[in-house]
């Protein structure tokens, strides 16, 4: 399951796609509903694959998004609550082996779900969050709360690794 | 023109490229390898954006300055001290992911 973000993040995620194998198959997007650019370039990316993979398969989903820019933290909790009513159906319904996600507001509320599914024993899901190339020096908002409960937490420079301990680090990946 | 879907055609036919510190517009512009300048505006500063073009200034990949240091960094500037840009190795994300999965 990818959770693709507005703009850049979906950029991102799609490079560190690009060299995954055909077992990381079949792959569920999930988008914030007021998304249309990456929806473009998710279909893009995957007509290409299937030019090479021609049994490749992929889905798009839709939750409500759980956070606008400089959205206040209050109100941001609220709405990422009201974003994980949607999440947890859908997380429970495509049941992932794998999430992956690279900071937008919209994997707050997916992963959270996923976590608790992995809670209530219903499905164990490992949950995979690459900060951000344009992220140096500090977390993002949803990397900051994400540390904590993603299994592995990959950062793209060295000054995050040290400030994050737990994080990996594989240098530039994007 | 005021929007487009992709520069990629004229960022291919330029010399130098401009740009605000948004992460997308300067990695396209170094991995096309073109002489970049960051323009940060100190009002509407997002601080993610600073953090990323303060190392790629770091690592002398790009020139920065701000709106009213512009014209001066035009004036005085030396591209051919700038460093390569080496593209990012999402290999090493995939290699990583199959470890975790077994699928090495």
């Amino acid at each position: 399951l990818v959770v693709a973000g507005s703009g850049g993040h979906t950029t991102e995620i799609l490079r560190l796609l690009s060299c995954l194998s055909e077992s990381y198959s079949p792959r569920h997007y999930v988008l914030a509903d007021s998304d249309n650019m990456s929806e473009a370039k998710i279909r893009s990316f995957e007509e290409k694959r299937a030019e090479t993979f021609s049994k490749s398969q992929f889905s798009l989903d839709r939750i409500p998004r759980s956070r606008e820019v400089r959205q206040s933290w209050i109100s941001s909790v609220v709405t990422t609550l009201y974003s994980i009513l949607y999440s947890l159906p859908l997380t429970y319904k495509r049941k992932p082996d794998l999430i992956l996600c690279n900071g937008p507001g919209t994997c707050v509320p997916v992963c959270l779900s996923a976590f608790l599914l992995g809670l209530l024993r219903i499905k164990r899901t490992i949950i995979v969050y690459v900060e951000s190339i344009c992220r140096v020096e500090t977390l993002s908002l949803s990397g900051k709360i994400l540390y904590y409960f993603s299994d592995y937490f990959i950062v793209q420079w060295p000054d995050l690794k040290k400030k994050y301990p737990k994080s990996v680090y594989l240098g530039r990946i994007v | 023109f005021r929007f487009k879907d992709s520069l990629a055609e004229e960022l291919q036919s330029a010399d130098l490229v401009i740009s605000h510190a948004g992460a997308g517009s300067c990695l396209e512009a170094l991995e096309k390898g073109k002489p970049l300048i960051v323009v940060i505006n100190d009002k509407l500063m997002d601080n993610h954006q600073l953090e990323l073009a303060r190392q790629l200034h770091r690592d002398g990949c790009v020139l920065y300055c701000n709106c009213s240091t512009l014209v001066e960094t035009l004036q005085s500037m030396n591209l051919s001290a700038l460093k390569p840009f080496p593209p990012g190795q999402p290999e090493k994300f995939a290699s990583f992911l199959d470890k975790v999965f077994g699928l090495q």
